[in-house]
Order: C-alpha cells, then structure tokens, then sequence
C-alpha cells in the first residue's frame, strides 16, 4: 500500500485472485511465516500457496507432521534428524507412517530424500505416484548384497510420469543405471532431465558404452549432466565417436555437462595426458546440437587446437548463452584482428577457463571484444595470464561483467587479482581469489568501495592468515552477505601457527555479512595419532576459528578438518567453546561428527535454534563404526535445543 | 537393568566365532579407537566392545560421581555387562585404564578371563620412592588446578597448552585426550586415576598376561613394564612394540594386531 496516498483501498479488496498471485511470489519462508501470523485470511492464502517445503524436525516425531500444507508440490526430506537416517526403519509399521506423508503433502510431484535403502524409496515412491522430478541423496556406503540396480527400480516402478532424475548426491555405482534405464522403456523416453554426476571421488564415472545405453534410450533428454572417464588410457573413455553418438542419441539437448572423474578433486591440470578427442569430431557433435544453451566439457585432459571448433560452436548453437571448458588449449589465439575461436561466440554471457595453458593476454582481450554480453567469467590456471591483460578484460566488459572467479593462475595473486578488478568494483556482486599473499605491505591504505559485491569467495593454503584481505585492497564491502573460505593443505609437516589466530576477527570491517561457508575439508592433518613434538588437528581448529565469537554471523556451515588415517573429520573442543560464544548466531551446520557433550557446550549460545551435523561426504560415518553422535545423542541433544527452557530473542 | 546397561554404555558384539575377544579402550577415547584393529579379529572371535561411562559418547547424566570415585565401579560395570550377555569366559585387552580395570576385574573373577593383554598399563602413575611411575605430584597439580580455576579457558581448549608450555612431555601428551570428555568428569576421572595405586594388588592376578609397550610412550616408562613382570601374580610377558606413543591401536594397528594374534591364546 503506498504511503501518501488518501485512497481507502485495502489490501482486502484486491480480488482474491490477484492476493493469491501476489502471495505465490514470495519465496523467503521468515517472511512466508510472518505473512501467515497478520489474519487468519492470510494464513490460509500463505499456506494455499505455499509450494514448496523443507522438512526439519526428528524422524521419531514425525507423527506431528503438519497438515496445513497441502498446495506443496516440491517436498525436501533430505534433512530430517538424525541426519542420513534410515528414514521409516524405526517404525514398526512404516506403510503407515509413508501413508501419513501422503496425507500431508498430496499434492508432491518433486521430492528430495535421504534414501539408505530400496525399501524407503519403495514406500515414498508408491505413495506419489505423480512425482515428476526426483532427487536422490544418499552419502552412507551401500548394504553389501544388494542387487545391481535395485536402488533404482521401485522409483521406476511406481511413478510412470518420471521426467527429471538427480542422482549426482546419491551413492551408487555407475552399473546400477543403465540396466533400470533399459528396463523402463516408457519413462527413458519422457526423461528430460537427468543428472548422473559423481561427487564422491571413489567412483570411477560411467564408462562410454553405458553413457551410450542411457543416451540411446532416452531421445528425448534435454538436460544431461554425467560424470565420464576421459583418460584414454582406462577402459571405456570417452572418444570421439562416443560424443558423435550421443549428440545423434539427443539432439534436443539444452544443457550438456560432461565432467572427467577427476575434475572435483584433481585441479593441477594434467599436461601429460591428451584426451582422445579431436576438434574436427567437436565441430561436428557442436552440429548435431543445435538447441544448446548451457556446455560444460571439464576434460581434465588436453583437448588441442579447438578454435575452429568453438568458431563453429557460434555458428551452430546460436542459442547458447554458457560455456565452461577444462583443458582446451587453442580456444583463442588473438594473433589477427578479427577474433577467432571463442571469441566469436558473441551470444555467451557466462564463460569458464579452466587449465588453458596457453591462452595469452591479448587472446583474453579479443574475447573481451568479442563476448561483448559476458556477466560471468571464470579463469583458473591460466599462467600466462597478467595484471594487465585481466584489466583490459574487465575494462571493456565493464558494463555487463558482475560475477568473477579468479584461481590458481601464478601471476594473478590476491593484490593483482583486485587490481585486474578495478574497472568494475563498483558494479561486481560475486567474486573469488585464491588468498594468495605477495608483499602487500604499503600496498593500499585507501579505502576500496566494493559497494555492490555481495558473495565472496576465498581459497587460502593451511598456515596462510587471513588478515591481509582487508589490506590487499578489499577494505570496504557495504553489501558483502555471504563469504566462503576453503582451506586447504596437509597440516601434518607444517610448524605449528606462529599466530594465534587465522584472521577470522578481520571479517568484523564487514558489516553486513551473515552467512559464512567455512571449508575445512581440505585440511588433513593428526586428529589423536600425532606423534611426539607435532601439533594436533585440535590446535589447528581453535587456531582457524578464534575470533569467530565476535562477528555477527547468523548462519555458518563448518567442515571440520580430517584424518585421512583414521577417517574422523570431527570437532574438537575449541570449536565447540568458541561457537558456543558466538552471540549472533542462529543456525550452525557442521559438516563432520561431533561428541554429545561438545554439541551439550552449544546450548550456552543463546540464539542458536537450528543446528545440525551432515555428514555429507564419503563415506558418511555409519552408526555402527564410530561412536560419535549416536541416535540417542542426537536426540538428547535436538531435545535440549528445541526445549521451551530456551529463550531464543526473535 | 542389565539392558539399559547394554545401551547405555554403547556395548556392541561383533563377528563371529567360538571364542570372545573383549576390547576396552583407555581414557580420553571411545571404542572407535578399536575400528583398525577390528578386521584382524572379527574373522575369528566374537567380539565385545563398549563404552567406559566417561567416554564423551557416553550421555554424561550416567556418571554418577558418588560411585565412580574408585576403579570398583568401572570393574562392577565390565563385570555386569559380561554377566548380561552371558559371557563365561573370555580373553580381555585393555589400553591404559582398562588395563588397570581388567587386573582388577580378573581378582575378582579368576575364572572369566582366559588371558589378559594389558597395552600401556600403569599400577600407579605418580613417582613414589624406588619407583618411576612417570608423573610427579607437583606436574599433575598444576594440571588439575588450571582446569578447575578457569572453567572458561577450560572451554577455549587453553588449559593444557598454557600449562603445556611448562609441564613435561608426559602431562602434554596425557591431556591430549582429555577434552574427549566433558570437563567436569574428565577432571575427577583424571583424578581417580592419579590417586590409584595397584602395586599391592598384582600380585593376586591368576590369570596369564601379556604386557604390550611401545618403545616409547612418554605416559608410561619403560621401567613399568619390567615391573608389572615381575609383581603380575600369573605367568607374564613383555612385548615392545617397534614404534611410539600411547595410542599404538591408532598409530600402529597392523603391528599391534600381529602382536595381539600372537599373544591371544590358541
């Protein structure tokens, strides 16, 4: 209602049609929550049209499912307590607690759920036998004896109007799928969707022959997004004729995602090997998908010569607005004036380079010219890449480019990376650096407006401190919300910190910053095997998070740190003390396992109300092998959290 | 009762075989710290693991401080927990405080354990005339006293290493478990286990031992091991093992496994 008019319009005499539309805007749940507390009206408009519904709470308790949102079409399960549980094992009689879902949410035809075994996905799945869209979330080791496939075949069996799989959370091996493809002839030829990614590094990724078998089946594909194996030395690599056939096998697709299985874990690129693909072969698979809007080809293995290849890639998929390439050498070689390679592919407004050794400054510029519309870029090991040629990058996308990534390119350090930057600090909303310290001493004591950049991204070596970010150049961020900061390193043969702190206390010149990402994952280090003289990874933990009691986070995700000898990535005492103090915060998710009684030091944090441990990583910790946080823990614990003792502010 | 035990201590019994293998593990940690050790017995052996009541994964509100002041109580609950799953003989492995509890169990019941293989035991860890136990009073004071003086630098995990700095290797190396457990039941556990002495009671074990060291093991001198030999009241031998520190099930399991086939009887 605007303020300043003298009309006696209501909100209520809007039609209630028009209110309804209006309501189904609103995504954000506080402010969902909130609208439904003004009148009974709204509350019964707000949960009419909310669509869309995460599910928190513990599994023994879900007999007090709410009932009150039955317009939900898209249903989370995946994060219900104790994280990774068997989801209807506890019960004596889970058909009727899968029939008391139904009852809740009738109307679900996208579901996410943790799934341990076939006899969960069985129960959800024939109680909705409309779903369409399906995401499989499974991190825990599979049950020995199963049966090739059988995860897969009570989805398959039970819901014929299937169009969108996701597995890429979902471990499994990569033989359980074709066969099941293959076996539901109905529902390979309406699958649109379908997203066989690997994001545990044990799995191998689909061999040719099966990518050929899923793809053959199903014609009608528009999104296919798969993990494969490029090195031609192994058994079943991707090869030319297999991307010809599977362009031939889909011809509608809209987004290909090809990733080698080494691309989440491996980033120094492996110069050594070629993969067996040709640029002619590209052209002509390019040719065959003329829909394309979105390419990711993360080869990991060099791909050479590519320009006239991309040069067709223009001309071929005119609707094609993203493009991501790992280990293409040639895209651009900028000699002659008029652009070449990807230079041409005017209609790109998100470009990813990764590991293109050979790409010079001027090639980087003439895909300046020539991507005129690019809001996103992305450039990781590119070595030949300088100051300069980075800041007549930006320099001449200074009207469109908002989002940036810059990494692991040896001349672009933290100082020279922000310097490259300058042209569009005043417009750029996204951003990452690797934290990678030069001599920055006397390097800017001005103060950097970054007035608009709200998601930063930081990648930081273990034993580097933090502290030099704000003098390297990023000292004024009004907007930042959200930081990221992995870490990384073997701690083991460092010296112990000769700083107490990493520098988390310097993210207080932030002041609007909320939501952090902190990534310990990559640090391995002595959890209790450290022999005498070296430093455990408990020391490392309070070094990494002291300072975070005074910032005003109100959300945080934290994976801890691991051993990779003993397989424990868990959290120690002194994070356990230094979150407890961490006066803002409200939701904490620890990535990793916990002790009850240091999870019990939580409860002194007076605004926390949603904490959780995900052990989203494999193999996620099994009840049975490690004692820490055992149902009954977690149960206590959400108990104690939840308990009307706790006063929590807001 | 017996059940409540069961699942409050965490018991689990594992693998397959005609003979029992119990695994107890020492202070500051939990029965995880068995699970490289596992593979080599679960073959062969039933194996029992749990819990000590002041483990961290244990729910704390079971420690009550009236009854576990003493070691008794922690044999009463090896005992009960033996008796609740209808144990009637087995062989026992014990690290560091377990192997105190397992001496003290096997006086009492001779003929429940067949062997006892006892990894970084000490009948008493403070220095006493004629006798090297490793720790001196006046160390393990300081110890105790910072824990209890400043709770909130207890929390920040400063205790230890502010007093580390000073205290010797021994104490350094001894509290590194200790956040393992809530601050309160480690500190009197911490002191139970400094206040006990079973010189006096070795010599009323029956049951055959095996004695297992790591060549250095900066809790426990290499002396100890000598003196458990010769007081053990049943036939006794030594193994050294060829690596270091006090958690050998963690930094050395293939080693230690070798060494447990060997001495566990046929």
């Amino acid at each position: 209602m605007a303020a300043g008019t003298s009309s006696n319009v209501h909100l209520h005499d809007i039609p209630d049609v028009i209110l309804s539309n209006i309501f189904s805007l609103e995504t954000e749940t506080r402010t969902r929550n909130a609208m439904s507390l003004v009148c009974l009206k709204w509350l019964l408009l707000e949960r009419s049209t909310r669509k869309s519904l995460t599910l928190r709470g513990n599994i023994r308790n879900l007999f007090l499912l709410p009932t009150c949102f039955r317009a939900v079409t898209h249903l989370d399960l995946s994060f219900l307590s104790p994280w990774g549980y068997p989801l209807l094992d506890s019960f004596s009689n889970p058909l009727v607690l899968a029939q008391f879902l139904r009852h809740a949410f009738p109307s679900v035809v996208s579901l996410i759920a943790y799934v341990r075994n076939p006899l969960t996905l069985h129960l959800l799945a024939s109680q909705w036998p409309n779903l369409q869209h399906v995401k499989l979330v499974r991190w825990h080791q599979l049950w020995p004896a199963a049966p090739v496939g059988s995860d897969l075949v009570p989805l398959f069996d039970h819901c014929p109007m299937l169009s969108s799989l996701d597995v890429s959370h979902f471990y499994c091996w990569t033989e359980d799928l074709p066969p099941v493809i293959q076996a539901y002839p109905s529902i390979a030829t309406s699958l649109s969707h379908l997203n066989i990614l690997k994001h545990d590094s044990s799995t191998d990724g689909f061999k040719s022959h099966q990518l050929l078998s899923i793809t053959a089946c199903c014609p009608n594909l528009r999104k296919l997004l798969a993990t494969c194996i490029f090195n031609p030395r192994f058994i079943g690599f991707i090869s030319d004729q297999t991307l010809l056939t599977l362009a031939l096998n889909c011809p509608l697709l809209s987004l290909l995602h090809l990733a080698d299985s080494t691309s989440m874990s491996n980033v120094r690129p492996n110069l050594i090997e070629d993969a067996s693909i040709s640029f002619a072969t590209l052209g002509d698979v390019f040719s065959k998908l003329p829909l394309l809007e979105e390419l990711v080809l993360d080869v990991c293995h060099n791909v050479k010569h590519t320009w006239p290849a991309l040069e067709l890639l223009n001309t071929k998929c005119p609707m094609l607005k993203s493009l991501r390439l790992g280990q293409f050498q040639g895209i651009c070689r900028g000699i002659a004036s008029p652009p070449d390679g990807v230079a041409l592919c005017q209609g790109l407004e998100s470009l990813s380079i990764k590991n293109c050794t050979d790409l010079t400054d001027k090639a980087l510029i003439a895909i300046s010219h020539g991507c005129h519309r690019l809001s996103k870029f992305e450039v990781l090991g590119c070595n030949q890449l300088t100051r300069k040629g980075m800041w007549e990058f930006t320099h001449n996308l200074r009207k469109t480019l908002v989002d940036v990534k810059i990494s692991y390119c040896k001349n672009l350090n933290a100082v020279s990376s922000l310097q490259a930057l300058e042209p569009i600090r005043d417009r750029i909303v996204k951003l990452h650096i690797d934290c990678v310290w030069a001599s920055i001493i006397g390097e800017e004591k001005s103060l950097k407006n970054w007035s608009k950049l709200k998601y930063l991204s930081l990648w930081i070596a273990v034993g580097e401190l933090l502290n030099p970010l704000s003098l390297s150049g990023l000292n004024g961020c009004p907007s930042l919300e959200e930081i990221q900061i992995k870490i990384e390193g073997d701690c083991r043969d460092q010296p112990k910190p000769f700083m107490d702190a990493f520098g988390l206390s310097s993210l207080t010149c932030y002041p609007n910053l909320t939501r952090m990402i902190l990534d310990c994952s990559g640090v391995t280090g002595y959890a209790l095997t450290a022999p005498v003289g070296h430093t455990d990874l408990s020391l490392w933990e309070r070094f990494f998070l002291s300072g975070i009691q005074d910032s005003t986070l109100n959300e945080l995700n934290y994976w801890t740190a691991q051993d990779v000898d003993v397989n424990q990535r868990c959290l120690f005492l002194p994070a356990a003390g230094l979150l407890a103090q961490c006066g803002s915060l409200r939701k904490l998710f620890i990535h990793g396992t916990a002790n009850e009684h240091l999870m019990m030091f939580l409860l002194g944090n007076p605004t926390l109300r949603d904490v959780q441990l995900r052990e989203d990583y494999y193999p996620a910790p099994d009840n049975d092998t490690i004692t820490e946080m055992r149902v009954g823990s977690c149960c206590r614990f959400e108990d104690a959290l939840n308990s009307s003792s706790r006063h929590v502010p807001d | 009762m017996a059940n409540t035990l069961l699942e409050a201590l965490n018991v689990r019994v594992v693998g397959s075989g005609d003979r029992i293998l119990v695994l107890a593990h020492g202070f500051g940690t939990d029965q995880s710290v068995w699970q490289r050790i596992l593979p080599f017995f679960t073959p062969n052996y039933r194996v029992i693991l749990y819990d000590l009541v002041c483990a961290g994964s244990v729910n704390p509100d079971y420690f009550d401080s009236t009854r576990y002041d003493t070691l008794d109580a922690f044999v009463d609950d090896l005992l009960n927990i033996l008796k609740a799953l209808g144990v009637h003989r087995c062989a026992y492995v014990g690290h560091s405080v377990s192997a105190m509890i397992g001496i003290l169990a096997s006086i009492r019941c001779p003929q429940l354990f067949s062997k006892l293989i006892l990894i970084g035991a000490s009948p008493r860890f403070l220095n006493d005339e004629n006798y090297h136990g490793g720790f001196e009073l006046g160390e393990i004071e300081e110890v105790f006293s910072a824990m209890e003086a400043n709770y909130e630098a207890w929390v920040n995990g400063f205790a230890p290493v502010l007093v580390g700095a000073d205290v010797p290797t021994a104490v350094r190396e001894f509290s590194r478990t200790l956040f393992n457990m809530r601050p309160d039941i480690s500190l009197f556990v911490s002191r139970t286990i400094f206040n006990s002495d079973l010189r006096g009671e070795l010599g009323k074990v029956r049951v055959p031992c095996c004695v297992i060291q790591t060549a250095k093991d900066v809790s426990v001198p290499a002396s100890v091991a000598e003196y458990l030999k010769t007081r053990l009241g049943g036939r006794t031998t030594v193994e050294i093992l060829r690596t270091e520190g006090h958690l050998p099930h963690l930094t050395a399991p293939v080693l230690l496994a070798q060494v447990l086939r060997r001495a566990l009887p046929r």
